[in-house]
């Protein structure tokens, strides 16, 4: 036996070095693998790209004779489905990249004759809950219809669009 | 034995076994823990947004005469928008030599050529760029690129494509205006007219008629159905004898070349005059031809000179009313839709990844 065998390690406490060290290693693996802010910024940039154009696109007539652009017609006669559809058309248009399973809610602004700002909730395709990661497309529409309780004519609205992935 | 202190214990032995696994299996991990730390990936995601920036929202260099109508050694960069004020509108001719559509000045070489134009960097970067046109369902890329691997950069961006324009003259066309005019004759002339300052006109460049920057293409069809006495039409010789351009500065008309590169009766190779036509001519004008002819805003005429015989080429001089507008007025290539179909924007999107 042994007289004094202070200091030795013993299989229990190999044991204990062991699990404190697998547990560290654990939580580190876990800890780097949360998003950081640069790679959450390429994200957004890539779903704010795709918003924009889509909005820029609904706003392009395809033919030069063509009275008003789809965009200006969806908003002039509140087609809330065509807005969804055609939306949803761009964005989750599945091409060789990752796949866009797109959510939005849309609303355009508007000022009335004393300068107050209105919203007017348009379209969505699910109800925002508040925990969604949401990047903002915005455009600038011109429309004639008589929206913030003024007459008829040509006036701009601004149409802003909310868009997560799910 | 009294003095074992040299001796290991078995406890001590299982012990420093354990740790030593788990201490190695840990040192083992390290290298994956770094992987979620290096920067390539933002870096792909960056140069393939940069990469698509420039593809959808440039119209490349050199700008006039544009790069899609230069040999491939004078293309400094690509860039496939219709010009600097219209991003997202793509021209076509432009996708077409990108993607190597068109063989008329040869094509890019993968990677290489791609790389110096439209990548630029030290940094050997794999790249794959594809446009997928909607209207069309049809998907042109880079053919030879490899297939993608894991954890590329990527950027799509959605787009319109700007469709050239053409013009079909056919027997209801003809007959609705007055083209068979003419004498009793075996000569006849029909003219064409590419107004450019009247083109010039439209602002909106995604609309815009500009045969400098796109094909436009005239379709004479039902040539046959002109002549007037029809009982004789089938054995009469149509012969398309010349095609002249002449273009008028200063109010002086000046013949300044021939078109020797139409299309007869639907075959897919040209043929130049004088040559026997059945029923259709089809002249399809590239925007070098026009660059060359350097009009500006000056009008372009397009001159088709038939010949009229019987009993075989070149036999005995025939005369009859037939195709001529030499005493009426051309047929003008402009923005109305009853003559010329207009461009017209169709969705596409394009694709961009990089590794």
């Amino acid at each position: 036996m042994v007289k004094n065998d202070n200091g030795q390690l013993y299989t229990i406490e190999g044991f204990a070095a062991a699990l404190i060290m697998v547990m560290t290693a654990y939580l580190v693996v876990n800890a780097t693998s949360v998003y950081t802010a640069g790679d959450t910024h390429i994200n957004d940039m890539q779903l704010e790209a795709l918003g924009s154009d889509a909005l820029k696109m609904m706003d392009v007539a395809p033919n030069r004779t063509d009275a008003e652009t789809p965009l200006q017609g969806i908003i002039r006669t509140d087609n809330y489905a065509g807005f969804t559809t055609m939306l949803l058309n761009y964005t989750n248009e599945s091409g060789s990249g990752p796949r866009h399973d797109i959510q939005f809610n849309a609303s355009y602004t508007c000022r009335d004759s004393n300068n107050l700002t209105h919203r007017i909730q348009f379209a969505n395709s699910r109800e925002l809950t508040g925990g969604e990661h949401t990047v903002r497309a915005t455009k600038w529409v011109i429309v004639n219809k008589p929206v913030c309780l003024m007459v008829g004519q040509d006036r701009a609205v601004l149409l802003e669009v909310l868009l997560w992935r799910d | 034995m009294t003095d074992n202190s040299g001796a290991l214990s078995i406890d001590f032995i299982a012990g420093f076994t354990i740790f030593l696994i788990a201490f190695i299996w840990v040192l083992s991990m390290i290298p994956g823990l770094l992987i979620g730390l290096q920067a390539f990936t933002i870096d792909y995601d960056a140069v393939a947004y940069r990469t698509g920036v420039m593809l959808v929202e440039d119209p490349g260099w050199p700008a006039s005469p544009p790069w899609e109508s230069q040999q491939n050694f004078s293309v400094t960069r690509f860039g496939l928008a219709v010009s600097r004020e219209t991003p997202n509108i793509l021209s076509q001719e432009k996708v077409d030599r990108f993607f190597a559509n068109t063989s008329e000045y040869g094509t890019f070489a993968y990677p290489d050529d791609y790389h110096q134009r439209i990548i630029f960097g030290d940094y050997p970067y794999r790249f794959n760029i594809s446009i997928f046109d909607m209207e069309r369902n049809q998907r042109l890329f880079l053919s030879q690129s490899p297939p993608l691997p894991e954890g590329y950069g990527y950027i799509r961006r959605l787009v319109k494509i700007k469709g050239l324009t053409n013009a079909t003259i056919d027997e209801s066309y003809i007959s609705s205006h007055p083209y068979i005019n003419s004498d009793n004759a075996s000569h006849h002339e029909f003219s064409i007219l590419v107004n450019n300052s009247g083109l010039n006109m439209q602002k909106n460049l995604s609309y815009e008629i500009d045969p400098a920057r796109e094909s436009i293409t005239v379709n004479i069809t039902d040539i046959r159905s002109t002549l007037f006495n029809q009982f004789n039409a089938g054995s009469v010789n149509i012969t398309l004898t010349q095609i002249n351009i002449y273009k008028v500065d200063a109010g002086i008309m000046t013949l300044v070349r021939t078109f020797n590169t139409p299309y007869i009766d639907q075959n897919s190779s040209t043929t130049q005059p004088p040559v026997e036509v059945n029923n259709n001519v089809s002249l399809k004008f590239t925007p070098a031809f026009f660059d060359i002819l350097n009009a500006g805003s000056s009008p372009v005429y397009i001159n088709l000179s038939f010949n009229l015989s019987t009993g075989g080429y070149p036999g005995l001089s025939y005369q009859d009313h037939f195709l001529n507008n030499t005493w009426s007025s051309p047929f003008n290539y402009d923005y109305n839709p009853a003559n010329v179909t207009q461009p017209r924007l169709r969705d596409a999107m394009v694709e961009v990844a990089i590794w």
